[in-house]
């Protein structure tokens, strides 16, 4: 799967550098777009598998570009913000995006996101069935039953309904909006210290016989359940 | 008015009866006439003494001579008199009643004014030591216009003036006589822009305005009553009044110039000062790193793989460490500007630690981190990246003031209705002399640090700040036998679970 091409839009020339030279060393092909504009023309024109998007383009609003592509594809996207509140992370994940990166950020976690989105990629194309499978953890949505490891789980219908959100877009950040909006149906304020709690006791459950975390909090963002890939442990 | 006269005519009528009455007892126990001469001379002084006009007196006088004619001298109940010299004494009669009336009048009128004098003059005295002890602006009006109204005793209105412009007037008396407030703010703007006094026309609800005006400049406006006019005394009194009212507001507008003029500087000053500690600060690792660079780029082939290994991770951590100081210089920026708008929301304690934990874990890879288990989930209403800057500033705290080996520990308990976060190490602690030092801006402490890094001295200072502005606590204790213990207390919210699904069917 490594020769996935990668489109990068970032107007920073040195970044953008920084950012292709890793993606080469690890033998992925990419494209690059230094604005909106070139960007969705870009994605138009070369259909790649993934977009590393930044959000500070001198051109369009990134989550303009996010809209537009949406409205076509699907395809995975990344945002890349340099600004430390959460605001227009939560904005873009809420537009459409998958993930996000911040500034000053590692080459190793850039990688690692990377890694992430593609292999919920490879689990979306063989959808759809009713049984969900990740790691230890198995979700039958018919029987409306989870199991880790062989072992029932017994979750309260709030528990079922947030580990199913979490499940259907495993390996994407969903914003606390988003979950409480696909839980509760709408977004009453004290939803997110229930949300909160919920996805502790949820936690609890999940992590009690599992070596490793299967749900990520992005804290003042949202939360993510992540791909337990048999090889690595960790993205 | 006319109710004043009618009593003065009773009172004058009554004494006059009271003296004839006493006159006819005198004649019926064959008293002189002389006795009831002095009678009716001192009915006429009592009259004077209690009126307060001479036309009272007067006509008690001629009234008191006719009466006597026609009463008491021979022939009874006839206006004339056989004695010889009777026109004489009846004329000596009337002169001693009508001048000892005027006299005891005008000593009354004289002692009333003196009184009056006296009490004026006290007024300004006390108004005066009232006025320099005022405590603020607000104090100085009111205390200006209740010695006005005490000095006169009259209704006033003032219109003081805020931002070189007039505000609604205020201060009235209790019983606020009618008049037009429209119509006398306009006077009042003619008042304080032309800086002299001026009057409406006499009628009802008029006013005289007086500007408080000391050096050119005018404080406000004073609206008095006009309808009676002011004796020349009073005016006097109120003119001097009005000076030390003016001059009580130029003393505390120029103090409170002087206070925003010394906090300005000292602003200033804070800033020069963060200016060059950022610029000192950030010059080290940027020379280290460039210089590394720049050798590598000149003699890469000169260098072993060892070294430049070494060099590369040199430049990475000095690069880190300014990312770190960076992130809490933004911080403190935002602090002195006042930008500290939280964006709150309810997290979960454990999160936030979950968080910081995370952002630490490189760097404290040769310590002990242990994360007590926690008796309850506990939420709490913060700004999560600021929260999490507090933890994170306090382990990083942790790893660099203790040895490597040493054990931190993470603690979070619930106390009331209160969420604890308790970070403790075992490393040499914090002497009591520097524990209320530490949280102070830009405060560095004489322990060394262990990869010899001096810091910015800001972590501290942010994370009381921020606890604070949450509404929390931070304190700093000794740990036993050795370290310190830092303590976060933030007010817990209540937790409202929603426990209603949107649709169970699917």
């Amino acid at each position: 799967m490594k020769s996935f091409l990668i489109l990068v839009v970032e107007d920073d020339a040195p970044v953008r550098t920084l950012i292709t030279t890793t993606l080469k060393a690890r033998d992925y092909r990419y494209i690059t777009a230094g604005n909106g504009e070139a960007a969705v023309m870009q994605a138009a024109s070369y259909a790649p598998d993934m977009i590393l998007l930044d959000l500070g383009l001198p051109d369009l609003d990134g989550v303009e570009v996010i809209r537009r592509i949406r409205a076509w594809s699907n395809v995975p996207i990344i945002v890349i913000s340099a600004r430390s509140e959460d605001s227009d992370k939560i904005d873009a994940l809420d537009e459409g995006a998958d993930d996000y990166l911040v500034k000053p950020f590692s080459v190793d976690e850039l990688l690692a996101r990377l890694r992430v989105t593609q292999r919920r990629l490879a689990l979306m194309q063989g959808q759809q069935s009713a049984v969900f499978e990740n790691g230890d953890l198995k979700i039958d949505y018919a029987m409306r039953r989870a199991w880790l490891k062989e072992e029932e789980l017994h979750l309260t219908p709030i528990e079922y309904k947030l580990l199913c959100v979490l499940a259907q877009n495993v390996g994407k950040v969903l914003t606390h909006k988003y979950i409480t909006q696909h839980v509760w149906g709408s977004s009453w304020e004290h939803d997110t210290g229930s949300l909160r709690v919920y996805m502790a006791t949820l936690r609890r459950k999940l992590d009690a016989g599992a070596g490793q975390s299967f749900i990520q909090t992005h804290i003042g963002v949202g939360y993510r359940m992540l791909r337990m890939d048999p090889e690595h442990s960790e993205p | 008015m006319k109710r004043k006269n009618l009593l003065e005519i009773e009172k004058s009528v009554g004494i006059f009866l009271g003296a004839t009455l006493l006159s006819m007892a005198f004649y019926h126990l064959g008293f002189t006439n002389a006795n009831i001469i002095m009678v009716y001379i001192l009915g006429v002084l009592l009259t004077s003494i209690s009126t307060s006009r001479q036309i009272y007196s007067l006509i008690s006088s001629i009234v008191s001579v006719v009466v006597f004619n026609f009463l008491f001298t021979s022939p009874r109940y006839s206006f004339t008199a056989y004695e010889t010299g009777a026109p004489v004494t009846f004329l000596v009669m009337f002169l001693t009643a009508y001048i000892t009336g005027s006299f005891a009048l005008r000593y009354k009128e004289q002692a009333f004014s003196s009184a009056k004098s006296a009490f004026m003059a006290q007024v300004l005295f006390e108004s005066g030591q009232l006025l320099s002890k005022a405590a603020d602006r607000e104090a100085i009006w009111h205390t200006g216009a209740t010695q006005i109204r005490k000095l006169l005793a009259r209704d006033i209105v003032i219109w003081p003036v805020e931002a070189d412009a007039l505000a609604p007037g205020r201060y009235e008396g209790k019983n606020v006589r009618s008049y037009d407030p429209d119509h006398a703010m306009k006077q009042a703007l003619v008042c304080m822009q032309t800086g002299l006094s001026c009057a409406d026309d006499a009628g009802p609800g008029a006013l005289a305005y007086y500007p408080l005006r000391v050096q050119g400049r005018t404080y406000g406006v004073v609206g008095i009553d006009r309808n009676e006019p002011l004796e020349p005394e009073e005016q006097r009194m109120l003119l001097s009044l009005l000076g030390e009212f003016a001059l009580a507001l130029e003393n505390e507008q120029n103090a409170r110039e002087k206070e925003t003029a010394a906090i300005l500087a000292q602003s200033e000053q804070l800033r020069a000062n963060l200016l060059r500690t950022i610029s000192h600060d950030l010059r080290t690792p940027l020379t280290t790193i460039s210089g590394n660079a720049s050798n590598l780029i000149a003699n890469a082939d000169c260098f072993d793989r060892e070294t430049k290994l070494a060099l590369y991770t040199d430049i990475y951590d000095d690069a880190m460490w300014l990312k770190t100081i960076v992130e809490n210089l933004l911080y403190a920026t935002r602090i002195e500007e006042g930008h500290m708008s939280l964006k709150t929301s309810e997290e979960l304690l454990s999160d936030i630690v979950d968080e910081a934990v995370a952002h630490v874990a490189r760097r404290a890879d040769e310590h002990q981190l242990d994360r007590l288990p926690e008796d309850t989930l506990m939420l709490v209403r913060v700004d999560p990246s600021l929260m999490v800057q507090v933890i994170t500033n306090l382990l990083d705290n942790a790893v660099k003031y203790s040895p490597a080996g040493s054990r931190i520990v993470i603690a979070l308990k619930a106390c009331g209705d209160t969420a604890q976060v308790q970070i403790s190490d075992n490393g040499p602690g914090i002497p009591d002399a520097e524990k209320s030092k530490i949280f102070d801006k830009f405060y560095r402490g004489g322990n060394r640090i262990a990869d010899n890094r001096r810091s910015l001295g800001l972590g501290l200072y942010l994370c009381k700040a921020i606890t604070e502005a949450h509404g929390g606590t931070i304190t700093v204790a000794d740990n036993t036998p050795t370290g310190a213990v830092f303590t976060v207390t933030l007010p817990k919210e209540e937790v409202l679970l929603n426990e209603v699904v949107s649709d169970p069917g699917r």
